[in-house]
């Protein structure tokens, strides 16, 4: 990953942005959401697979700010739903699309299933991804070390 | 099975809270389907988007809207060897999948 950021560097212009937005592993949140409420289920698990994808995220980031590659200008975390129209579905795009480096636990399920079923009609399933959201600028250094080269 | 992502537009609210892309060049990286692409591109003056993923690059140029034919292009290629000359864009775009 450290080799494809010294490449996103090459190719953008001095005092270029680069924009890193990824999701981070966080015991994902998992809510039944109707118009008139939303109650949390339970949590996701993480898997050390994603866990170690996150690591490797903020390792090669930290490297290239140690390089003198780019400078961190702002950072926040924001949501980002997923959403269903029944537990049965999340179920399924978590075993399939997920199942490397989330996944759910037995209760959570029960819970899930149990406070949809009794929820408002307009009721869906959704989970609470955490989103990281980076910007980082052409380091002063990188600019001078380009023009020597 | 349906799924919806982010109806509350949050990544779209923050994408523009920290990058402005008014007539900028703009190389995004990992766009799978374009999700994210059609967010901004419509501001760029270009945008150049990359993945390794032949099938969903397909969907991404099936889905492209025809006033952004001449401005949004999309390309198989690796994140280790960007196939562009140095200093081509004013703006990266790193969206990890998931």
């Amino acid at each position: 990953m450290v080799h494809a950021l010294d490449e996103i560097r090459r190719v953008l212009v001095p005092n270029g942005i680069l924009i890193d937005l990824r999701p981070t592993l966080d015991h994902w949140p998992i809510e039944v959401a109707s118009a008139r409420e939303i109650r949390e289920t339970g949590r996701m698990l993480d898997f050390p697979l994603g866990l170690a994808d996150d690591e490797a995220a903020n390792q090669s980031m930290s490297d290239a700010k140690q390089k003198g590659w780019f400078a961190r200008e702002q950072e926040e975390f924001f949501p980002f739903f997923y959403s269903w129209d029944s537990p049965s579905e999340l179920e399924e795009w978590i075993a399939t699309e997920w199942h490397e480096f989330t996944g759910l636990d037995d209760r959570t399920k029960q819970a899930t299933r149990s406070i949809w079923a009794s929820a408002d009609a307009d009721a869906r399933v959704r989970v609470k991804v955490k989103m990281l959201i980076t910007r980082w600028r052409v380091a002063a250094q990188n600019l001078k070390a380009v023009s020597q080269s | 099975m349906t799924v919806q992502k982010d109806s509350e537009r949050n990544e779209t609210k923050h994408l523009h809270k920290f990058a402005d892309f008014t007539e900028k060049r703009v190389l995004e990286i990992g766009c799978g389907e374009g999700r994210l692409t059609w967010q901004y591109a419509k501001e760029t003056r270009v945008t150049f988007a990359i993945d390794l993923d032949a099938d969903a690059l397909r969907v991404a140029t099936i889905d492209r809207p025809a006033d952004l034919e001449s401005r949004v292009y999309f390309s198989l290629a690796k994140s280790e060897q960007l196939p562009f000359s140095k200093e081509t864009f004013d703006l990266a775009i790193l969206a990890w999948s998931f």
